[in-house]
């Protein structure tokens, strides 16, 4: 990258095994560029023809240069994995599904030394996300240098239904690459709310991606290769590994480690008014840069449980904090798991009390609607503190159009929850998730850059 | 998924292998001492994967090359008797054949086969050679000597003021001698146990151990307000072992594979050891060993140079990567010679040298397997 080509200048391939598909190929093979420019991509070949259910039947996923042992191997390679998501899109893939059953938050400070830098970084990204995301064979070296691709997920890299979630931070919109005029009218360093406990080292980040997919080994993989092809233009700050819990019973909806459901009465991201009015940056909206539309602010609050102590409560009392049952996840007032809690007949608080986390968080009244939020909430599970209790918890995500509307609307409500005495925010930050990746010639924060 | 594996099965059967190798199966390529590959074709250019076979009765090394300059494409080395090996790549226009290099051998090259037209496919790369890198290893042996000669002066001249109590000049000596150590990095494993002798680290963290020796454990006890006396003996045995060194060195041997391989390893080393400020007993010039240790590299990439040029196509970039690595480290160099601690760094600027480090360690690592030396 030191050679900075502009932007838009494709990659000087091959050398490295990287050449054009000489076959018949099923997709034209998009240029390719590393931010590694000599050790241009890294990995090549054919798509793994494989996926559970035919769920992919649908889409045009396959790689650019089919080599025969992808058939012969596919079904060996895919077994209980998932089929890919699409990753071009006017929205990026992993926002608005349930949260997969694993997941890994890293944040990066940029440390490319120009804009031209940046925006090589971001097409590299781009390109190992896509590939990453379709799945394909690793291309060999012959004696030209180490294995292009870690093996973890064996000879070839399956989808498992990654999706890739590429965020930035305030930080990027300082002076070091221009971008200060560009800066989202919402995105600014996150704020610590009475209670935090933020420690500064896992906080923000110029760029945050996100990896889910079905499998730990699937996350870590990507979060390996991302990092490789990308080694002098960012640095990790602090990352998080985070998973899903299977709903228990089936048909409910994932705890937290606390025992209680989480994310219950999320907005219905089948609505596409909803997620217009409460999760997309809308083109045109006021004081935002119109590079922003099809992005979403993204809130990443890492919260420990304090779990020792609260398996120590009553559960009358956990039940109360929460408004709602611990075995079943009904509204204290209610019969069924997404019934509306009628807090105005419970204006005193008698059965729901008025400082319960849901009625806080959402008082389901009009005038509080607009503050709804898309929770994409994960547990993550890391260890002992220095009195040997368990270092567990939450990592909080949320998505939204206006992180002041939303997100700090309900935090400022939530402020002294009884819940607090249990749990502690040592991290995260505010970040906008970037628009999507169109098609073979998109990259991350192109409109940004353009 | 039907769907979409139809057109896959397609585009196999225009790029398939076909090889005939009297009743193998289909795809399967055998070698052995008789026949290296036997009747093998290729329909035309694209991925391929080659099942090799071993059909020998001992170990092989199984090369794809083009046979007009004996460059590899790729290969399979430690094969088994009895075992097949996957062997993938590209295939473009041009010459193919297999050579195969047997226990006790000479080198057998079977049927070339050639794809005409213009398709571009994974490049093949010279294979290096003991005889080019012998005059390299010995040359290196040379600049290793220069650096000892250069290192027994400055440890004697360091002995002499930590025994007249000149602890402040022996700071100053201190580092001095130990970057002079620092960019002979590529003769570690070459050093033998002086290198433990010499440069060790604390085993174990255990700072209090009589057998802790050498420049490290001078620099904890410089740094720590250890009395002369204490230091006297420490410093003269790190001249006695500095000494010995350079007396042995002559009849020591730098291996040929090691001139590549520590390409990388020096600022591995670097990164896990100094960078993290785990070999920091109390100096806080870990930066300024770094910088040796890029010297150290930048002479062995200097060797190799000639070797690089025409199979590393990523040289230059790695050469400015390494240049601007250096360059961030010299920006915490301060005007009177001393060093910014690696733990005082502000954050921006630590993960500034960590991507540079991180980035030139990602570029050097293919030179240690391109000239890796190979029989041809």
């Amino acid at each position: 990258m030191a050679d900075s080509a502009g932007p838009g200048q494709p990659a000087d391939e091959p050398s490295r095994g990287e050449a054009e598909p000489a076959t018949a190929a099923l997709a034209p093979a998009p240029a390719r560029r590393s931010f590694l420019r000599g050790l241009a991509g890294g990995v090549a070949g054919g798509v793994i023809a494989g996926g559970a259910g035919g769920a992919a039947a649908g889409y045009a996923y396959r790689g650019s240069r089919p080599a025969p042992v992808a058939v012969t191997e596919a079904a060996d390679l895919v077994t209980g994995r998932l089929p890919a998501v699409p990753f071009h899109g006017r929205y990026q893939s992993g926002i608005l599904p349930d949260p997969q059953q694993q997941t890994a938050l890293a944040a990066f400070r940029v440390t490319a030394d120009s804009r031209a830098e940046l925006a090589s970084l971001l097409r590299t990204v781009t390109e190992r996300a896509r590939f990453l995301a379709a799945g394909g064979l690793p291309s060999p070296t012959g004696i030209g240098g180490p294995p292009t691709d870690s093996g973890v997920l064996g000879p070839g890299v399956v989808p498992d239904g990654l999706t890739v979630t590429a965020a930035v931070g305030s930080t990027l919109f300082d002076d070091r690459y221009g971008l200060a005029s560009q800066r989202p009218a919402h995105l600014t360093p996150m704020r610590a709310f009475p209670n935090d406990d933020l420690d500064p080292a896992q906080v923000g980040g110029d760029l945050l991606l996100q990896f889910s997919a079905g499998h730990t080994d699937t996350v870590l993989h990507a979060l390996r290769d991302v990092a490789r092809h990308t080694r002098g233009g960012m640095q990790a700050v602090w990352r998080i590994h985070g998973f899903a819990s299977p709903a228990r019973p089936a048909g409910t909806v994932p705890r937290n480690l606390m025992g209680f459901m989480d994310g219950i009465s999320n907005p219905p991201v089948a609505s596409r008014k909803q997620m217009d009015s409460l999760v997309w940056i809308r083109p045109g909206a006021a004081g935002e840069p119109a590079w922003t539309a099809g992005g979403s602010y993204l809130v990443v609050r890492l919260i420990r449980m304090f779990v020792e102590f609260w398996d120590r409560v009553s559960i009358n009392e956990q039940e109360k904090m929460f408004g709602r049952r611990r075995d079943t996840g009904f509204p204290l007032d209610s019969t069924s798991i997404h019934a509306t809690p009628n807090f105005a007949n419970d204006a005193a608080g008698d059965v729901i009390p008025l400082s319960a986390h849901i009625r806080l968080a959402n008082p389901r009244t009009p005038q509080t609607a607009g503050s709804r939020i898309l929770r994409r909430g994960y547990n993550y599970d890391r260890g002992i503190d220095e009195v040997g209790d368990l270092d567990m918890g939450l990592i909080f995500t949320c998505f939204q159009q206006d992180i002041k509307r939303q997100f700090e609307a309900v935090q400022t409500r939530l402020i002294d929850e009884p819940l607090v005495d249990y749990i502690s925010p040592f991290g995260g930050g505010y970040f906008l998730a970037l628009p999507g990746v169109t098609g073979p010639a998109d990259y991350y924060g192109r409109a940004l850059l353009a | 998924m039907r769907a979409l594996r139809l057109p896959v099965i397609a585009a196999i059967a225009a790029t398939a292998l076909a090889a005939c190798g009297g009743g193998a199966a289909p795809g399967v390529i055998p070698v052995s001492t008789a026949s290296c590959g036997g009747d093998w074709h290729l329909g035309g250019p694209g991925w391929h994967t080659f099942q090799v076979r071993n059909d020998s009765t001992g170990g092989a090394e199984i090369d794809l090359i083009n046979p007009a300059s004996n460059a590899v494409y790729a290969e399979i080395a430690n094969f088994g008797p009895g075992t097949t090996a996957p062997m993938r790549l590209n295939v473009g226009s041009g010459a193919y054949a297999f050579r195969c290099l047997f226990d006790d051998q000479d080198p057998m090259t079977g049927r070339t086969v050639t794809v005409p037209g213009h398709a571009k496919g994974t490049p093949a790369i010279e294979p290096v050679t003991y005889n080019q890198l012998t005059p390299l290893a010995i040359r290196y042996q040379a600049y290793t000597a220069a650096g000892l000669d250069t290192l027994a002066a400055q440890t004697a001249t360091l002995a002499a003021k930590v025994a007249h109590g000149h602890l402040a000049a022996a700071k100053q000596a201190w580092l001095t001698a130990h970057l002079t150590y620092e960019r002979l990095g590529a003769a570690y494993d070459a050093f033998g146990d002086f290198d433990g002798k010499i440069n060790g680290p604390a085993d174990n963290g255990d700072l209090t151990s009589p057998d802790w020796t050498g420049f490290y454990r001078l620099e904890y006890g410089l740094w720590h307000g250890q009395p002369a006396r204490e230091l006297t003996p420490v410093a003269a045995t790190l001249t006695k072992d500095v000494l010995a060194l350079r007396k042995a060195w002559p009849g020591m041997q730098v291996a040929q594979l090691d001139v590549g391989l520590r390409t990388h390893e020096i600022l591995e080393n670097a990164l896990q050891f100094q960078l993290t400020g785990h070999d920091d007993y109390g100096s806080g010039t870990t930066l300024a060993t770094t910088e040796a240790n890029i010297t150290g590299t930048r002479e062995l990439l200097s060797l190799l140079h000639p070797l690089l040029v025409p199979r590393y196509p990523a040289l230059p970039e790695t050469q400015r990567w390494l240049d601007r690595f250096a360059a961030l480290l010299e920006k915490e160099h301060r005007p009177d010679g001393s060093w910014v601690a690696v733990g005082s760094l502000p954050a921006a600027a630590r993960e500034q040298i960590n991507a540079a480090c991180s980035q030139a360690l990602q570029l050097l690592a293919p030179i240690a397997d391109i000239t890796e030396p190979r029989n041809i």
